[in-house]
């Protein structure tokens, strides 16, 4: 079972995409900020991160870098409210940029694709 | 389409990112206390001095220099000798240290130099990027490169040069169709494919690279999700040509010579050929064509001077011939041949130097012999001492390289 760490600085929205991510069969770790979300990374190595990138602190583009100083394979999919960071170069090292949507239907292809991707690699 | 003119490269949304960052170990020891483009050059220059002339002849004027390894003396130079550009019209020439911003490691690769510097191309968001290396010598006029890349309308335009085929083996080479767009690219093969009519000629990158912006950034970015060396000439380019328009541009050389001149000093043997070219009745580089001046940090100094003028041979006498006589020099009593003296050097009575590189502030002592050599800065070499003449002996005490040219590292005691 793949192991998905969340990143997400709104309570509810945590709650939802736990609770959504487990009924599709992951096992879900949650992180409330950026700093939480390296500590655990090195603790847990997730399969995959879901990132937002507005947080208090240190925030989404600065945390997927620091992700990937320590491992640069990492799967890593920014999901953010705002499209305008998609044109910003720091965020092309993500695997995928998924807007935020009451469907969660794109954010949950994504995770498909970019684990088969990640499954394919490895074989 | 219409030639660029001056003003049109000026307002190019472009900017050059220059290599600045490598170790230079088969400079080493030149490379001991610098890095390699700050290695001095030619007398009064550094090496990076021609790739930052070649910027400002062709009117590329936003310049990054990437340093990295022992960058202080680069640092340096660049600040004191190259602050000639107006940051108010919005050009500049600034080094960029390694950040660590999205990784703990010092560049890993000429891909990863620019992958870690993303938050520059973020911040400028150019349309184009001129990847330049800090290492090589030669006279480019990188305009004529922007324009193949307009023509072509190219996503990365590699610059080339035809070199003999023997040659194949050194660099990656890149294989062209009739359109100069590569459709291979074989790094170091020695049966890499020849130009297309020239059975004799291959086509050899000389790492200087035109990119669009939104290639580069996404190349570099996959590239460093990946366990590649993260380098341009083993794993970008030979991935690109098969998804995106990469052409070849034979260089326009400002050098005019029958022959183009470029080179990579990447080894000392390379290094003290490529000053011997200097030197030459006829050089194979010239350094005094107005039209293409390479530039340096001023240097302050009196006038070169030979002193002494005894009947000779027996007696002293002050004689330069066929080399290159840097401000400051008192050749006193000392006869020079066919070598680059840099400034404030001196050669005393009866003292030979011939085909060798002296640097800065260093005393060729009375009646040394040195031939074919490389003295770093500010060695005091004693009286009667002989350098390069007994190459078998040198290796007890110098590098001595393999084709017998004695180097002997900056400030070396004697005592």
């Amino acid at each position: 079972m793949a192991t998905i760490l969340i990143v997400e600085d709104d309570d509810h929205q945590q709650l939802l995409y736990q609770e959504v991510l487990q009924e599709e069969g992951y096992n879900v770790i949650v992180a409330r900020s950026g700093k939480e979300a390296l500590e655990l990374a090195q603790r847990v190595t997730p399969d995959l991160v879901v990132l937002d990138i507005a947080m208090p602190g240190m925030d989404g583009i600065e945390t997927l870098g620091r992700l990937l100083s320590k491992n640069n394979q990492l799967p890593i999919i920014l999901h953010t409210a705002y499209a305008t960071y998609k044109d910003n170069f720091m965020t092309w090292s993500a695997d995928a940029y998924v807007v935020k949507s009451s469907d969660l239907t794109e954010l949950k292809k994504e995770i498909e694709r970019v684990l088969a991707k990640r499954g394919e690699g490895k074989k | 389409m219409p030639p660029l003119s001056s003003t049109d490269v000026r307002r190019l949304k472009l900017i050059a990112m220059v290599l600045a960052g490598g170790q230079g170990e088969r400079l080493y020891p030149l490379t001991r206390d610098r890095a390699k483009p700050a290695v001095p050059f030619g007398g009064i220059y550094r090496i990076i001095d021609f790739t930052l002339s070649n910027c400002i002849n062709s009117d590329v004027r936003r310049i990054f220099v990437l340093t990295q390894y022992k960058s202080s003396s680069l640092d340096y130079h660049i600040h004191f000798g190259w602050n000639v550009l107006s940051p108010a019209l919005g050009e500049f020439i600034r080094t960029i240290p390694p950040q660590q911003r999205i990784t703990e490691s010092w560049y890993l690769g000429t891909a990863d130099a620019i992958f870690q510097n993303i938050y520059t191309l973020e911040q400028e968001r150019p349309d184009l990027v001129l990847i330049l290396s800090g290492d090589h010598i030669y006279k480019m006029n990188y305009r004529a490169m922007l324009e193949a890349h307009f023509a072509k309308n190219a996503d990365l335009t590699i610059a080339c040069i035809p070199v003999p085929r023997e040659q194949a083996k050194l660099f990656g080479v890149a294989v062209v169709d009739t359109d100069s767009r590569i459709i291979d690219f074989q790094e170091k093969n020695p049966t890499a494919p020849t130009i297309p009519g020239s059975p004799d000629l291959c086509l050899a990158s000389m790492g200087v690279y035109l990119f669009n912006t939104r290639t580069l950034v996404r190349e570099v970015s996959i590239d460093a999700k990946t366990d590649s060396q993260h380098d341009f000439g083993k794993n970008i380019i030979p991935k690109i040509i098969h998804s995106h328009a990469v052409y070849a541009h034979d260089f326009m050389d400002m050098n005019k010579k029958p022959i183009k001149y470029w080179r990579d000093v990447g080894t000392l043997d390379a290094y003290w050929e490529s000053n011997m070219d200097l030197v030459a009745v006829d050089p194979l580089f010239n350094l005094y064509d107005p039209d293409w001046p390479i530039r340096t940090a001023p240097h302050q100094a009196p006038p070169a001077k030979t002193v002494f003028n005894d009947p000779w041979p027996g007696g002293r006498r002050g004689l330069t011939l066929n080399s290159l006589l840097s401000p400051g020099c008192i050749v006193s009593g000392g006869f020079v041949e066919n070598s680059v003296l840099c400034p404030g050097v001196r050669v005393e009575e009866q003292a030979r130097v011939t085909e060798s590189i002296i640097m800065d502030g260093t005393v060729i002592g009375r009646g040394c012999v040195v031939h074919r050599a490389i003295i770093d800065k500010g060695v005091h070499v004693p009286d009667g001492i002989t350098i390069g003449v007994d190459t078998r002996a040198d290796r007890d005490r110098y590098v001595v390289t393999d084709r017998g040219v004695t180097v002997v590292p900056r400030e070396m005691r004697y005592t």
